[in-house]
């Protein structure tokens, strides 16, 4: 059976998805075995639906202050000079989560806008607090995807354009990461006349066929003419795939 | 510079460039740094911000056409407004300006407006260094080529792109004697040659007579848009409406990523064909197929018999030119006692065929089409730096255009006529054309058109205090004078009083002396700012492997802290995270990179000093 936090992440991705419904009975349904979720409570609320008992939901716990730019949540570790008080878990193990609440470890964006800066709108609002849970879930391309949806009905939307950058810079790192050093030439590792059975679109079909085993990782980025996020995708797809080896 | 320093010669092509040098009194080419004998003539500032020069930048020539510059040497030297840059401008993609005084041209790439010049400089930069790393020491000397057809303002705008690119230009040369050079290298030979070379982008064919080393260029002919990207051309669009054909009429030209692969496919075939009776062309996942669809794969099969089909004209073209060429310089086919074929183009059989039935004889196969310039450019360099090693070869250029001024009317009246051999000199005698007239205005215009504006303006002078009289009644003697070194020394004189005027025309590149040291400055800035820059990039790596090690060395430590937690994994994971991009950054020497992850690596080692604290014994 489902855990809450699955439930949640669950409902997440269905609303993502456009699932309205079935967003909804996720939520529900982690709110039945955890009445008191607060997340819970606030996706229904904004999602307009009932919650069990009536209960008013109140606002799942925002993020703390932005990052200085060009960070990634990933490497918004303790402050060197900061000294850390860690807890102990009944268990006995480290909980970690309390390191990284005190250690800042998903800083993000100012929580709220001041009056007047607001985007506004009822979608908008649900896809940014979508766009946050899924962030801090670790789903950073079904944050990408919420985020760029606000964007596309308010660009100067401030928070959406933060999120942006980090979910770029974090999923850029990670697919880089599955390339190895980017001096690297990536080699076609299937035959070239079993690349007409693989399942790819035109821009995976072009980066492909740039591969010739002489060009390396930096140069495919500077030959793409697709963003690097574009590039680093589709280059790790094809390495977990097994079309080309890094 | 030492004695003992190597040179080299420099074919810098419209669409392809080569470097060569001679070694052991063996002229060879020099291959890249990839193993490439071809470098495309091409630079780009690629969207990642990264410069291109080279194959690379001609991978990605359509993908980012506003930002590629390709046949840069249609531009150099030229005037702006000319028709060459008016013609340029309608065809080419990328953006073209003109400079500050606005009579030359400029470029705009990667946000900053950059002179031709600097462009070639580029391309040669990346040959010299090509050719400092086959050859192990550092080059400072080359001849370059151009085509016979050159003015001299581009001929010195070629000079430019060398000293801008760190080179001291021995000589610039001719690209059909540079061949025939090569041809003749180690050989006595008396003949007359043709050299038919059919680029990449452009077709010329030369006549040179050569005879006890002394190598003269009796004609020059040719046609700008007229090359192996035309017959490119002819494939591509073959292919685009076969496929729009056959996917319900999807446009590939409306693809930029399509298009760039339908090119590269093109001439991969056309040059397969020039071995093969027929090739195969397979673009899988070319062009997306609509939406929910999967990508659309092009297949087709093309034979020589097609390709051959598909150019026939633009091969008659060369002929038609080569006769033009042939007649104009009193030569019959049957006369010629070589052709030299020169640019990949000529390996096509029915490029060569053609050639043969014209000439009626085989043209020559000694020499490599796509290496030859460069080969005789390096046999120059060698023979100039070394003038007593070896047998003196002189080289007897001539004027590439007609040189002469403007008369009443507006026409163009030639004084040395194109094909004359330099260094010469001619006299003419011309009128007044007013009743007291006391001054008269010399325009002095290079070019082939009748008509004085469609010239090429050098230099202009007035004579004055001319004796009044009748018109027709004064006599003016003009002079040309076109030295060794190609400088126009004109000079008139009132025949009656003896009075006289003068002017010498030293070829400008369009750039000025001022201009000319500050981009030398600016790259002397630069070379200290990658020099800055290299010591701090040291600096941070040291302190960046520092940490790298010392987070690495806590690594059991906390790999026991997180055995006892439900977390663990997470925490290591985003450590690894780190210190990935972190030698990531070393190994791409990226210093920003390497900023950018410092501060992290900090905090991931306190975090690891915390947890590491923690397992040691008495923590708990």
């Amino acid at each position: 059976m489902a855990d809450v936090s699955e439930l949640i992440d669950r409902g997440i991705k269905a609303y993502v998805a456009g699932r309205v419904g079935e967003a909804l009975r996720s939520f529900q349904q982690a709110l039945e075995r955890d009445p008191g979720n607060p997340k819970a409570r606030s996706y229904l609320s904004l999602l307009g639906g009932g919650m069990p008992g009536g209960a008013t939901a109140e606002p799942v716990p925002l993020p703390p202050p932005a990052a200085a730019p060009g960070h990634s949540p990933w490497d918004a570790l303790p402050a060197a000079a900061e000294i850390i008080e860690l807890e102990l878990d009944p268990e006995g193990g480290l909980d970690l989560d309390a390191v990284a609440e005190k250690s800042d470890i998903r800083p993000l964006v100012p929580a709220k806008f001041a009056p007047g800066e607001s985007p506004g709108g009822r979608d908008v609002e649900v896809w940014m607090q979508a766009a946050r849970e899924l962030f801090a879930l670790g789903d950073f391309t079904g944050s990408l995807e919420l985020i760029e949806k606000i964007l596309q009905v308010d660009p100067d939307h401030r928070e959406a354009r933060e999120y942006l950058r980090q979910n770029e810079a974090t999923l850029i790192a990670m697919y880089e990461s599955k390339l190895g050093p980017l001096g690297g030439v990536p080699r076609l590792a299937i035959k070239p006349e079993e690349i007409m059975w693989l399942n790819l679109d035109h821009r995976a079909g072009f980066l492909l066929a740039q591969i010739d085993g002489f060009v390396d990782y930096e140069a495919l980025f500077a030959l793409s003419g697709l963003p690097r996020l574009d590039t680093a995708r589709i280059l790790a797809n094809l390495i977990a795939d097994g079309v080309i080896t890094a | 510079m030492s004695a003992s320093e190597p040179v080299i010669g420099i074919d810098l092509g419209t669409t392809n460039s080569v470097v060569a040098t001679v070694q052991d009194g063996v002229p060879r080419v020099i291959p890249g740094r990839s193993g490439q004998l071809l470098t495309p003539s091409v630079v780009a500032f690629a969207r990642n911000g990264k410069r291109l020069v080279g194959a690379l930048a001609k991978r990605q020539a359509i993908t980012n056409a506003e930002d590629t510059v390709f046949a840069a040497k249609r531009l150099i030297g030229r005037r702006w407004g000319s028709k060459e840059i008016e013609d340029a401008r309608r065809v080419l993609p990328y953006r073209l300006v003109a400079g500050p005084e606005g009579h030359d041209v400029r470029v705009e790439l990667g946000g900053r407006t950059l002179t031709v010049q600097e462009i070639s400089a580029m391309v040669l930069a990346e040959l010299r260094a090509d050719a400092e790393a086959w050859l192990g020491q550092p080059v400072s000397r080359a001849v370059i080529t151009v085509p016979a057809y050159f003015n001299d303002g581009q001929r010195h705008a070629t000079k430019d792109a060398g000293r801008i690119a760190g080179l001291e230009v021995l000589r610039i040369i001719n690209e059909p004697t540079s061949a025939a050079l090569a041809y003749g290298f180690g050989k006595q030979i008396e003949r007359k040659v043709v050299v038919f070379d059919l680029g990449g982008g452009t077709f010329d064919v030369s006549v040179l007579d050569i005879g006890k080393s002394v190598y003269d260029v009796v004609a020059v002919g040719g046609d700008t848009y007229l090359g192996g990207e035309d017959f490119d051309r002819r494939v591509m669009d073959w292919l685009t409406f076969g496929f729009a054909k056959e996917n319900g009429g999807i446009d590939l030209r409306q693809d930029k990523m399509a298009l760039q692969r339908l090119r590269d496919a093109a001439e991969r075939a056309k040059c397969e064909l020039s071995s093969l009776p027929s090739t195969a062309i397979h673009l899988p996942f070319l062009v997306g197929g609509g939406e929910g669809k999967s990508a659309l794969h092009l297949d087709r099969q093309l034979s020589r018999e097609k390709l051959e089909e598909l150019t026939k004209d633009l091969v008659d073209r060369c002929i038609a030119v080569t006769e033009r060429t042939l007649r104009d310089a009193g030569v019959r086919p049957s006369q010629v006692g070589e052709v030299l074929l020169v640019g990949g183009m000529t390996r096509m059989p029915r490029v060569q065929q053609a050639v043969r039935e014209f000439f009626g004889r085989e043209p020559c196969r000694g020499v490599h089409p796509e290496e030859v310039v460069a080969l005789g450019a390096a046999i120059q360099a060698q023979a100039l730096s070394a003038p007593h090693a070896g047998a003196e070869v002189l080289l007897l250029d001539v004027t590439p255009q007609n040189l002469g001024l403007m008369v009443v009317g507006g026409y163009f009246q030639t004084v040395i006529p194109r094909n004359t051999t330099v260094p010469t000199s001619q006299t003419h005698l011309f009128t007044t054309v007013q009743d007291n007239q006391t001054s008269v205005r010399i325009a002095v215009l290079q070019g082939a058109s009748e008509r004085a504006i469609e010239n090429e303006l050098l230099g202009e002078f007035v004579l004055d205090g001319i004796r009044p009289a009748r018109r027709g009644e004064v006599e003016i003697e003009v002079t040309f004078e076109i030295s060794a070194d190609g400088i126009v020394g004109v000079s008139a004189r009132d025949v009656a009083t003896g009075l006289q005027q003068s002017i010498s025309v030293t070829a400008t590149s369009g750039l000025t002396e001022d201009e000319m040291r500050h981009i030398l400055d600016e790259q002397i800035d630069e070379l200290l700012e990658r020099k800055q820059t290299a010591r701090e990039f040291e600096a941070r790596r040291d302190r960046v492997l520092a940490l790298v090690r010392e987070i690495e060395a806590l690594g059991p430590e906390v790999h026991d802290a997180l055995e006892r937690t439900r977390f663990g994994k997470d925490a290591v994971l985003k450590a690894e995270g780190v210190l990935a991009r972190a030698r990531t950054a070393v190994e791409a020497r990226d210093l920003a990179a390497l900023a950018a992850e410092e501060e992290p690596l900090e905090r991931t080692l306190q975090l690891f000093k915390g947890l590491a604290a923690t397992a040691r014994p008495g923590a708990r």
